[in-house]
């Protein structure tokens, strides 16, 4: 079995502060974390591993040389292999020049040991698009399988896999064909305190290095800045949403509460989908 | 799981009695292993304060080529004695400190001790941080073999430990080299805050150059409201660290909260101007071990040596301490090659730790100033009478009120024989001495 795990380092949002000047992240001294959810993607990366009874776990990042630090950290929960994907020409990215580049280290990868199963967090905590995974899954036209929670079945042999994701109303069961990639919910696999023998190892261990040219070329048009369409217009803090309306069912009866709101829901609905019959007509 | 794990040495606490143990042992071709609770080496630390570098050069020859993180060279350092509404101030100043690299610097250790780590990292140590040693391992014998940790598989072995452990000295208790926790009665808290301020504003504020100067001050009397104790001002690159040390038996007897004991300080109509618009980053509070002389642990026992905070390597009087933990870590890192030379790990073998330090500054200075915490706190006056004495005078003599000189004088005589007659300022300065020379 060959799980790879796509990291990324983070700040550590619950120490950041806002620039009450410019309304910006204060990122200087904050100390930077593996994303929370990828950490969980590791654990199940390894767990799963564990299942089968063998395999290798590869964590990739694109991201600073200081992101080594990160990969290091999944090393020390158990990932065998970590590559980081390191160059200033790959500075800038949006989530399309991302996911091109981690799409492009996987298939790398992949033809050095063929990947069963690739992991990703559901989204990171620092831009919060949760684009990056399945624009992964895309590019290498494989089954995408967002929001899982649990793997219940996982069959190397019959290429096949049982995976509950989490929607609104529930669970929803899927079965699909492997390789697959999951974005995965931090219930997929609680975090272990890693032995100290893994920590000793991820104390010695040197992550590989990929830049944009070596081991394997990277398209120079697809990638940072130029390979990043996504333009930010403004960023600020939208106003509080103002008011609601309290109405009481013991003053009003039940059917006349019910139907305010039906009304109140209705009137919404239409403001909101104006717009988008503007575009679609 | 796959046999023990072993090393040559094992090191509990990454601070710099530890590091330079490591560094010690290391580069005498030891496999070490550093143990430290912290997600980083620092990270437990609050120390903002002064930092000489006399024992990082005996541990690290070439220590200003690797670049330290140090905040200001000490081109100015003094006391300011407080009463509550004035302050004399004694400052020394002189074109002496301006080379480089400079006796003392400012440092802060959140900065300090990653840097230092990573020299030992460098000379071939391993650094695991994020685990907690829960307990020395011994043998049947009571010799010390390893430790273990709160990690699974936790269990780390090497025929010596070297418990650098801060002052929280649980494995020292346990090592049976010291009998219990500190008392209260000597063991100092302190409380400090990192006030940011523009590297050109604080210049201004404390007539500094340049980034290449910076102020030390040690503030008694007013600031811990006459007791035994001191408060500090130290300047850092964009920024000041401030605090009050006193011991946590005042704390307790006069119902004293520490920071309202900072906040006070920071209202002092002399110090506050120079905090004004800063903005505090950092509050924190830190224990310091003041157990002096006669109450140090035991150094060694089998298998095992103490250094630093947990040992109580500190010179109040003058506020030393992290160059004591420096040369005690890299003594202890000695003795340990020296121990793997001989094969010989038994306390008899490893007490030559201690006649090591007993020739160095570290024991020497404890032993002169050991009856120091004692006499402080017998001699409240020092802190209190005299201090407010001597700002009242000074405002006496520095003000004029059209009265002749001769009377100015008696009145000030006067003063000081209402306060403190003139047999009790002659005992007490028999008795600085005497605490003074030890």
């Amino acid at each position: 079995m060959h799980a790879v795990v796509a990291i990324k380092q983070v700040p550590d949002t619950s120490n950041v502060r806002i620039d009450p000047e410019t309304g910006t992240l204060i990122r200087e001294g904050v100390p930077a974390i593996v994303n929370p959810y990828d950490i969980h993607a590791v654990e199940a990366a390894v767990q799963l591993k564990e299942r089968v009874g063998g395999g290798q776990v590869t964590v990739i990042t694109m991201g600073p040389p200081k992101a080594a630090e990160a990969l290091l950290e999944c090393v020390e929960q158990g990932a065998d292999r970590a590559i980081l994907i390191s160059d200033r020409k790959f500075g800038g990215a949006d989530t399309l020049a991302t996911s091109y580049v981690l799409a492009r280290a996987i298939e790398v990868i992949n033809a050095e040991l063929p990947v069963d199963i690739i992991f990703f967090g559901k989204q990171a905590i620092d831009g919060d698009t949760a684009q990056v995974g399945p624009g992964v899954a895309t590019r290498l036209n494989i089954p995408l399988i967002t929001y899982a929670v649990a793997i219940e079945e996982f069959d190397l042999a019959a290429r096949r896999a049982v995976v509950h994701r989490r929607v609104e109303q529930g669970i929803e069961v899927l079965e699909t064909t492997l390789p697959v990639l999951l974005t995965v919910e931090k219930e997929i696999a609680p975090v272990r305190h890693a032995p100290l023998p893994r920590l000793i190892a991820a104390a010695r261990y040197q992550p590989e290095v990929w830049t944009a040219t070596s081991p394997v070329p990277f398209d120079p048009q697809q990638i940072g800045l130029k390979g990043s369409p996504t333009v930010v217009g403004k960023a600020y803090t939208p106003a509080p949403r103002s008011g609601g309306e309290v109405i009481s069912v013991a003053a009003l009866g039940l059917d006349a509460v019910v139907a305010r709101a039906m009304a109140v829901i209705e009137q919404a609905h239409i403001r909101n989908l104006q717009p988008v019959t503007g575009v679609v007509s | 799981m796959t046999g023990r794990l072993t090393f040559d040495a094992i090191v509990v606490g990454a601070g710099p009695a530890g590091v330079a143990a490591a560094l010690t042992m290391a580069r005498g071709g030891l496999n070490v292993i550093i143990i430290e609770r912290g997600r980083f080496a620092g990270a437990k630390n609050l120390f903002g304060g002064v930092f000489y570098t006399h024992a990082l050069a005996d541990v690290l020859p070439d220590y200003w080529e690797r670049k330290p993180p140090f905040e200001r060279p000490v081109t100015e350092q003094g006391y300011w004695m407080l009463s509550p509404d004035s302050a004399i101030r004694v400052m020394h100043k002189s074109e002496r400190y301006l080379k480089e690299p400079a006796d003392a610097y400012t440092v802060l250790r959140a900065r300090f001790d990653p840097w230092f780590a990573e020299q030992a990292v460098a000379a071939g140590a391993l650094l695991i941080t994020r685990t907690t040693v829960t307990r020395l391992l011994k043998d049947e014998r009571g010799r010390v073999i390893g430790v273990d940790t709160d990690r699974p598989e936790g269990q780390v072995y090497a025929p010596i430990v070297i418990i650098a452990e801060g002052v929280n000295n649980l494995l020292t208790q346990q090592a049976g080299l010291i009998a219990s926790d500190l008392p209260p009665k000597y063991v100092a808290l302190a409380v400090k805050e990192y006030i940011n301020l523009p590297a050109k504003e604080l210049q201004t504020r404390f007539g500094l150059s340049g980034p290449r100067e910076g102020v030390a001050i040690d503030v008694f009397g007013d600031v811990t409201l006459g007791l035994p104790g001191t408060g500090f001002i130290y300047t850092d690159q964009s920024g000041i660290s401030i605090g009050v040390g006193m011991l946590l038996d005042e704390f307790v007897t006069h119902r004293l909260r520490p920071y309202e004991v900072l906040e006070r300080f920071k209202r002092h109509p002399v110090v506050r101007p120079y905090l004004e618009g800063g903005e505090v980053r950092e509050y924190g509070a830190h224990l310091i071990p003041e157990m002096g002389y006669d109450r140090m642990p035991k150094l060694a026992g089998d298998g095992v040596m103490v250094a630093g905070d947990a040992a109580g390597m500190v010179d109040a009087l003058h506020r030393e301490g992290t160059n004591l933990a420096i040369t005690a870590g890299k003594m202890a890192g000695e003795t340990a090659l020296a121990a793997h030379q001989a094969g010989d790990f038994s306390a008899a073998f490893l007490s030559q730790y201690r006649r090591k330090l007993e020739g160095t500054f570290v024991l020497q200075d404890m032993k002169q100033y050991r009856r120091m915490t004692d006499f402080l706190e017998s001699s409240p006056q020092f802190m209190g009478t005299y201090v407010n004495l001597l700002n009242e005078a000074a405002l006496r003599y520095f003000t004029a009120h059209g009265i002749p000189k001769r009377t100015m004088e008696h009145e000030i005589l006067k003063m000081v024989r209402e306060r403190r007659s003139f047999t009790g300022v002659a005992w007490d300065m028999l008795k600085l001495m005497r605490a003074m020379r030890g």
